[in-house]
Parts: structure tokens; C-alpha cells; sequence
């Protein structure tokens, strides 16, 4: 097993690529094109432990934490990441209705309104201990309320039904 | 599906309608066209994808004319790139340009992969006509849901399992309650008459104030007395018998639920297990069921003696006194309007306890079976820090509910109290003036009546407290019975012999629309053939292995067996034919007998002997102090992990199958273990077609053909010779693997010296 390559601070320059890669260019002169920046911890990690991975689905490094990077590297490696990652974030709920045991949510949410089905609200929607709210749908996309104690009155209601 | 009419997923927006209605022209069709979800830009809008004889066209706001068109002979390949929640679609233009031409959310995730498959054949020469019979499988596969709910249905026009039944979701549940008829109409007339009867003493009470007392009749006041007494001995004996006869009624009743919810949950397929944690699935034989059958005697019986009860009161009352029986009624709008209040508050927490302690039995069902590795991770603090963490959550939610629920039951006898203190007050100073004819014992009397009222009043305001908890149990327990069994549509249709051949034919599958787990396998495996696959962790040969057992069905393409679409097969037969021994062979709290026997139960004794010797188990059966009678464990207890092995192809030998799997069976054990087991293996495999997984490819010695998976695909495929030989995976693999043999060798040779 090669030795794995940790990206702490500033020992790296990555740049944006196009199509979700980048080009990561290492300090003591070793470079690596087309890395696809992936998150080991999408749901409880967003900007920490992101790898890079080659064309062949390798990890190539690891960056430690987006935060510690060079401003320019960690818009690199975010504009990737927001593209491959789409977990809408529900600002409200708008409607609910239960019909023939299926769930229709129509939700606002950072990408636009929505309305999707929930077919098991027991396995479908989980409710974490930070105060998060996960949703699957019955495509398997997924939604995030951040934190549920700042939803307005009206959406609470409508979701504590549900958890 | 009418041949010449575009296939569509879903109407099309304007833009797109206009589009179509304006710039396909002459000698060029619409083929198809895909309504997408998402913008370039990643904003939830409608765009879409449509699909001509020559070109592909991508309607889409963020484009600057609002389209973006490319004809087929100038693309080079389109490529689907599935993101997570999101999936991009790119074109590489023979003019080395790439693009992403289209993005869409997993709803549209199938339909657009056929798209690309389409346009890349077709840009490639392909014929038109040969790959719309691809597109048009998906279409119909994507239209094969419940019109009213959107789940996926088992076969075209079937009725969906879920709608059938959530309309009536308890009246469903009544059909436990109807063999037990018998028993609950005896029980409710019993009901009935100690109801009857208990509306007796009252009036007496009455008599014996205002005639048998004021006059001194001894012989009256007798009467009474023993006309009570019988009352009571009558009342206490019904009420005894009724008891009774409710619980016999009520066992029958949750022990037919139970045993329904326990079959069913063995018929659900692997993919509800994937989702569901076994606590949960538990939670729900055991303790649902139970409050199901409390709910259903409830309805059956109580409500119909309380509804009596209260016409009954409430005729005599307004008979005796109607101004009184008005003053009565007060407090009942109050102590409604209170219990729907009630009803809509309590029902949340009834789910989010049963969410708490179905999480509770979550950590009991991981951790305690699992308690060797728990101890040897030194984990029991962990554990119990765990469990103490869901313990709290499921208490704080109950606690909470208790708020409401033990708040309730006092507010409303509060509120039934004032309603006799009303009787006292103002039927007490009519009585002192003597308005309307008002007795002393006709108050006493209708005081009682009054308290006897309430009961049903108190009744019907709690029933919506235990409706909630039945409907949320309901909920649960439908859960399973309603859920998709697997299918088996080929009931019946069992081949008289099996020869052997295996044929996978353009196999897809993904557990979920995120990743592909499975893409384009294509395997033929003949009568006999002895197939070896190989791949690294993760690269799908497990899963191919699931499919052709049937442990997912929602798979595209086909996997065929001697000609047979393996769908169209009795499940149970097809099962009953294929041998399958597992990397971690489980066995059931048993005798080593009956583990062997598992899959054979009138298997001969000399037959079960006779497998476990194939197997090479006899010889370490016998030195059991308790021999073929050992009981072994949850997880075979007792026994080492070679041992356990060994009893599994016992097992499998008993079976005496046409077909035999192997999925790593001797990955977790010792060399001269592995030589027994392949021992073993060898002896069963003659003339059988087997699929043998394996990690060692020393074990594969006997394969005539072996299948390198790598990534979800087949990368390689023919006998051991021809794959060193090729120089690929393969090849690599056994070099990796013969390195670390050679070094494994010099270690223990270097500890023995």
C-alpha cells in the first residue's frame, strides 16, 4: 500500500478543471491531472476528509479540510463538489398529504420548489441528533432540512407528523 | 403502445410541444422524448430530451436559444455521469469538443441511460428500428406503476398491493376478528345483559329511599335486598364468563395475526431486509400485533355495550326527570370538543415512540447476538453508551406523551365532576323546595344514572387515545403484509429435469439509482461447466450471484436457466435445485441433524450421515459428546469456523441440487481446513453446473471456465490457460496472489526456525 498523500494547508495548488476534476499540483513538484474531489463524510463531514480521486477511481490524496486550503484550491474543489453533490436543503414545507399510505411533500428548497413521494416514512426519513432531517424519495434523490428548529411553525407541524 | 406514436414519460412542456410542432420537418421523427427535472444550472425546472431519427435535442432553459440540437453523425459518444442526486449527461463531438448537454435528478435516471445507449449505437451505425426495442422495454418497465400512488406494480395491470388495502387500513385487519364471531356476539350479549343489569340497582335505590323506608316494609326492603344480591351474582358470573370467552377469542385472534405477519416477512424480498433492521421487523410480530388484537376487542365489544349503555341511560334519565337529564348533558359538547383535541395531539408521539423503541431494539438485536466481537472490541461501554443514548430518546418522547395523556383522563373526570355537582346543586335545592315532584330518591337514583352516564362519555373520549395507537400499529403491521412479496409469477412451472445452462443476457442492476452495481452482463455457462469467479472486493460478484438466486428481481435484462427466463420458474422449485453455501454459514438453534436436514426435513438418517460424510463433517460430528444431537447455537456455537462450514455443504449435499453455489466458502479458514472443505466441495461439484466465488484462486483448480468482474462488468472470461496467457486481471491477480503465498511461506518458515 502506497503511503497516502494527506493535503493539509497550503503544500498544494489544486485548479478547476471542467466536468467535476481538477488538477492538483503538489509542492514538491509531483502533479496529478483530471481528480474527481469526492467526500468520504457526505452527510456528517461537507468540508472535511475529501479525497481525490484519479480517472481510474483511485484516491490520489486526501485533503484534511477544505477550509485549510489556499482561497483559490478550495473554490476548485467546492464548485466540484456542489456539482456532484445535489442534496437540496428544505427551507419550507408547503404541503403534505397522505394518500394510499404514500407521503406527497411539496417542499421548498435552495434548487427551487419541489414535490416528491416518500413511500416508507419509517425508513425514508430519518431524523438525526444534530437537529438534521434526511428525506429519500421513491427515486432515491435525496433532501436535507439543516436544522429543524428553524423551520417556521407551519412546516414543523406538517414534518413532526413524520418523525 | 402503438408503434408509430412517440414514446413519452410524461407530457411535454410547452416549450418542448412547440418545438416539436415547429422544427421536426420532413423525412425526420420523433422517436421518444424524456421530460427531465432539472436546468443546466441545477435549478428544478422541466426540460427535456427528444429523440429523433437523426439527431438529439435538448430543451432547456439555460440555453440561448432555449434548445441545444446535435445530430447523430457528429457525436462520438455520450457518456451519463450519476452524481449524487444528480446526473449529468455529456457529448463528445467528433470534433473532439465535450459538452454536458443535460442534466435530470434519478427520476428520469433510467430513461436517459437507454437514451444515451440509444444515441451511441445509433451514431455508430446502429439501426434504428433494432435499438428502439431497448427503448421501448424501459418506457414500459418506467409506465408499470399504480396509477394512484406511483409504485412500481409486479406485472403489467396487476393491483397494487398498498392501494388495495391503506383505504380500509383496520377494516382490513377485521378479517382476524370474523372467525371469532361466534365468540364475540356470545361475549356481547353477556355484555349486554350484565349492562342491563346493571342498570337495575338504580332504580331500586330509588324505591327503597322514597317507598320501603319512609313506610318501615320490612318484607319490601327483603325484597330488595335479595333481588340486588341476585343481580350482582348474575352480573359477576357474566362478567366472568365473558372474560373468558374475550380471551380465548383474543389469543386466537393475535396468534392468526402473527403467524400471517411471520409468513409474509419470510416472503418479502432481500430488498425490504436491506432497508428494514430486523429489530424493527421484530418489534412488529411481537408487540404491534398485540395492540392490534387489544384495539380489535375493544371495537368489536365495547363499543357496541358503551353505545347501548349510553341510549339506554340517557331514555331512562330523560324518562325520570328530562330538566335534570338536560343539566346532565352539559359538560358532554365540552368533553368532545376536548377529545378531538386530544386525538390530533397524541397521534405524532405514538409514531415517534414506536420510532424510539424500534431504534431501541435495533442496538438489542445487533448487540446481543453479535456479543463475542462486542467483548473482544472491549465495546460493552460503547454499547451500553448506545443503547443508555436511544434508551434516553425513546424515554424523553415518552415522557413527553405522558404530558398529554395523563393530563387528559383528569381534566375530563374534572369536567364530569362539575357535571354531578351540577345535579346536587340545583337538583338538590329542587328537591328542598320541592319543584317538579323532584324526590330524595329520585335524585339519588338519577345521581347514579348520572355517574353510570359518564362511563360511556369517558369511554368514547379515550377511544381515539387507543384508535391512534391501533392505527399507528396497523400502519406497521401492514407494513409487511402489504409490502411486494416476491414475485413468483411462475407459480406452478416446475421443469421436470434441470440440465444446467445458465444464461445471463444484458443483465443491468443497482441496489439504488446512485451506482450501477451490475452493467451489460452478458454470460453463457453450459451443463456441467464449473465457473470460477473472480474480482476484487466490491466488484459485483456477489450480486451476480444474488440475481441468478433471486434475492432481487428488479434487474434489467435477463437471466435465463436451460432456456427459461428464471422469473418464469416456481420460486420455491428453482430455489430447491441450486445448492448455496455461504462465506458465513449460519446456523439455527438445532441439532446438528436438523441444521443438515434444514433443507430436506424427511431426509433418512442414513442420508443426513451419509451427506455429512461427503462433506467431511462426519468425522469431527462423532467426537460431539452429543453427537448429531449437539444443539447448536444462534451462530454455531461451538463449532469452529471450518466445522460450520463443512455442516453448510452437508447441507447442500443433502439437497442433492442441479445447480451449486460457493460464495467464498473458504475464505475465513486455515489451510489444512481449506484442503477438507475443497475436498468436500470436489466430491459434490461432479456433474453438476457450479458457480464457485472465490478469493483464493488456488481453489479454482477445477474450473473449466472463470469469470473476471471488475467494477460491475464482466472484463474477462475463458479458462485459466487463456486468461494467464491474455496477461489481464487475471493474470495479475494470481501474480499478487502468489507473491504474498511465497511471503506467507517464508514467515512460517521463519517461525519455525
Amino acid at each position: 500500500m502506497s503511503e497516502r498523500i494527506y493535503i493539509n494547508a497550503d503544500e498544494a495548488r489544486i485548479t478547476y478543471k471542467g466536468f467535476c476534476k481538477v488538477k492538483l499540483e503538489m509542492y514538491d513538484g509531483r502533479v496529478f491531472d483530471d481528480l474527481e474531489p469526492r467526500r468520504l463524510f457526505p452527510l456528517s463531514g461537507l468540508t472535511k476528509y475529501i479525497t481525490l480521486l484519479s480517472p481510474e477511481m483511485k484516491e490520489v490524496a486526501l485533503i484534511r479540510d477544505l477550509q485549510h486550503l489556499m482561497p483559490e484550491s478550495r473554490q476548485a474543489v467546492e464548485k466540484c463538489l456542489d456539482e456532484y453533490y445535489m442534496i437540496p436543503k428544505i427551507s419550507a414545507i408547503l404541503d403534505r398529504k397522505e394518500k394510499n399510505g404514500l407521503l406527497k411533500y411539496t417542499v421548498m428548497t435552495n434548487y427551487g420548489q419541489r414535490s416528491f413521494d416518500i413511500r416508507n416514512r419509517h425508513s425514508d426519513i430519518k431524523n438525526l441528533y444534530d437537529g438534521r432531517v434526511l428525506f429519500r424519495d421513491s427515486n432515491d434523490n435525496r433532501y436535507e432540512i439543516p436544522d429543524i428548529t428553524k423551520l417556521d411553525r407551519t412546516s414543523f407541524l406538517k414534518i413532526n407528523i413524520d418523525l | 403502445m402503438e408503434d408509430n406514436k412517440p414514446l413519452i414519460n410524461k407530457v411535454m412542456p410547452e416549450s418542448a410541444r412547440n418545438f416539436a410542432e415547429k422544427q421536426i420537418g420532413d423525412g425526420e421523427k420523433l422517436l421518444f422524448s424524456i421530460v427531465g427535472d432539472l436546468s443546466l444550472d441545477e435549478k428544478y425546472s422541466e426540460s427535456a430530451m427528444l429523440i429523433t431519427s437523426c439527431r438529439a435535442v435538448f430543451i432547456d432553459d439555460t440555453y440561448d436559444n432555449g434548445f441545444f440540437s446535435a445530430a447523430f453523425s457528429d457525436i462520438a459518444k455520450v457518456t451519463v455521469k450519476r452524481m449524487y442526486g444528480n446526473v449529468r449527461m455529456d457529448v463528445e463531438f467528433r470534433s473532439g469538443e465535450t459538452m454536458t448537454v443535460f442534466r435530470y435528478t434519478y427520476a428520469v435516471a433510467d430513461l436517459c441511460d437507454v437514451a444515451a445507449s440509444f444515441i451511441n449505437a445509433v451514431a455508430s451505425g446502429g439501426s434504428v428500428d433494432a435499438e428502439m426495442d431497448a427503448v421501448k422495454a424501459v418506457y414500459e418497465n418506467k409506465m408499470r406503476v399504480c396509477p394512484k400512488c406511483g409504485r412500481p406494480l409486479i406485472r403489467p395491470g396487476a393491483e397494487c398491493i398498498k392501494c388495495q388495502s391503506k383505504g380500509k387500513l383496520l377494516s382490513k385487519l377485521l378479517k382476524y376478528v370474523k372467525p371469532q364471531l361466534g365468540l364475540l356476539i356470545a361475549a356481547l350479549i353477556m355484555s349486554m345483559m350484565s349492562t342491563a343489569l346493571a342498570l337495575l340497582p338504580p332504580s331500586l335505590t330509588q324505591r327503597l329511599v322514597d317507598e320501603v323506608l319512609p313506610n318501615d316494609d320490612i318484607n319490601g326492603l327483603i325484597t330488595i335486598v335479595f333481588v340486588l344480591l341476585g343481580s350482582y351474582l348474575i352480573g359477576t358470573l357474566l362478567n366472568a364468563t365473558r372474560g373468558y370467552t374475550l380471551r380465548i377469542a383474543g389469543d386466537r385472534i393475535v396468534r392468526y395475526l402473527r403467524n400471517d405477519v411471520y409468513e409474509k416477512a419470510q416472503h418479502l424480498p432481500m430488498k425490504f431486509y436491506d432497508k428494514t433492521s430486523t429489530g424493527s421487523v421484530i418489534n412488529r410480530i411481537a408487540g404491534d400485533t398485540n395492540t392490534i388484537q387489544a384495539f380489535m376487542l375493544r371495537i368489536s365489544q365495547e363499543i357496541i355495550v358503551q353505545f347501548f349503555m349510553l341510549v339506554g341511560i340517557t331514555v331512562i334519565m330523560f324518562l325520570k326527570d328530562w330538566k335534570l337529564s338536560l343539566l346532565a348533558l352539559c359538560p358532554v359538547p365540552i368533553v368532545v370538543l376536548g377529545a378531538k383535541y386530544f386525538s390530533r395531539k397524541i397521534a405524532p408521539f405514538y409514531r415517534k415512540i414506536w420510532k424510539r423503541w424500534a431504534a431501541v431494539s435495533g442496538v438489542l438485536t445487533d448487540t446481543i447476538p453479535c456479543v463475542r466481537v462486542v467483548k473482544s472490541f472491549a465495546g460493552e461501554e460503547r454499547a451500553t453508551e448506545k443503547f443508555k443514548r436511544y434508551n434516553d430518546e425513546w424515554y424523553k418522547v415518552d415522557t413527553n406523551s405522558a404530558k398529554i395523556t395523563t393530563t387528559f383522563p383528569p381534566i375530563v373526570n374534572f369536567v364530569v365532576t362539575c357535571g354531578s355537582l351540577l345535579i346536587w346543586g340545583i337538583g338538590g335545592k329542587w328537591t328542598i323546595i320541592g319543584y317538579g315532584g323532584l324526590t330524595v330518591g329520585l335524585l339519588v337514583a338519577f345521581l347514579s344514572y348520572v355517574s353510570m352516564f359518564y362511563g360511556p362519555v369517558n369511554f368514547f373520549a379515550y377511544l381515539s387515545d387507543s384508535y391512534q395507537g391501533a392505527l399507528a400499529s396497523a400502519e406497521r403491521v401492514l407494513d409487511i403484509l402489504d409490502a411486494e412479496p416476491e414475485a413468483d409469477l411462475g407459480k406452478g412451472n416446475c421443469p421436470e429435469k434441470i440440465k444446467g445452462k445458465i444464461e445471463f443476457k444484458n443483465v443491468n442492476f443497482s441496489f439504488d439509482r446512485a451506482k450501477k452495481t451490475l452493467s451489460d452482463i452478458n454470460l453463457t455457462i453450459e451443463p456441467g461447466d464449473i465457473v470460477g469467479i473472480v474480482g476484487t472486493t466490491g466488484s459485483g460478484k456477489s450480486t451476480l450471484i444474488n440475481l441468478f438466486l433471486r434475492f432481487y428481481d428488479n434487474y434489467e435484462g435477463e437471466i435465463l436457466l436451460d432456456g427459461v427466463n428464471i422469473k418464469d420458474i416456481d420460486l420455491s422449485y428453482f430455489r430447491s435445485r441450486i445448492g448455496y453455501v455461504q462465506q458465513e454459514p449460519m446456523m439455527f438453534s438445532d441439532t446438528i441433524f436438523n441444521n443438515i436436514a434444514y433443507g430436506v426435513p424427511d431426509a433418512h438418517i442414513e442420508q443426513v450421515i451419509n451427506a455429512a460424510d461427503i462433506a467431511n463433517a462426519h468425522d469431527f460430528i462423532i467426537l460431539q459428546p452429543d453427537g448429531y444431537d449437539a444443539m447448536l447455537g444462534e451462530r454455531g456455537v461451538g463449532l469452529s469456523g471450518g466445522e460450520r462450514q463443512r455442516i453448510s455443504i452437508a447441507r447442500a449435499v443433502l439437497k442433492n441440487p442441479s445447480i451449486l453455489v460457493f460464495d467464498e466458502a473458504t475464505a475465513s479458514v486455515d489451510s489444512e481446513t481449506e484442503n477438507q472443505i475443497q475436498e468436500a466441495i470436489e466430491r459434490l461439484i461432479s456433474g453438476r453446473t457450479t458457480l464457485m466465488i472465490a478469493h483464493r484462486l488456488s481453489t479454482l483448480r477445477k474450473a473449466n471456465k472463470i469469470v473476471v468482474v471488475d467494477k460491475g462488468r464482466i472484463i474477462e472470461c475463458g479458462t485459466h490457460d487463456e486468461l494467464m496467457a491474455k496477461k489481464g486481471k487475471f493474470y495479475r491477480l494470481i501474480q499478487i496472489q502468489s507473491m504474498s503465498e511465497e511471503v506467507r511461506k517464508q514467515k512460517a518458515e521463519e517461525n519455525f526456525d
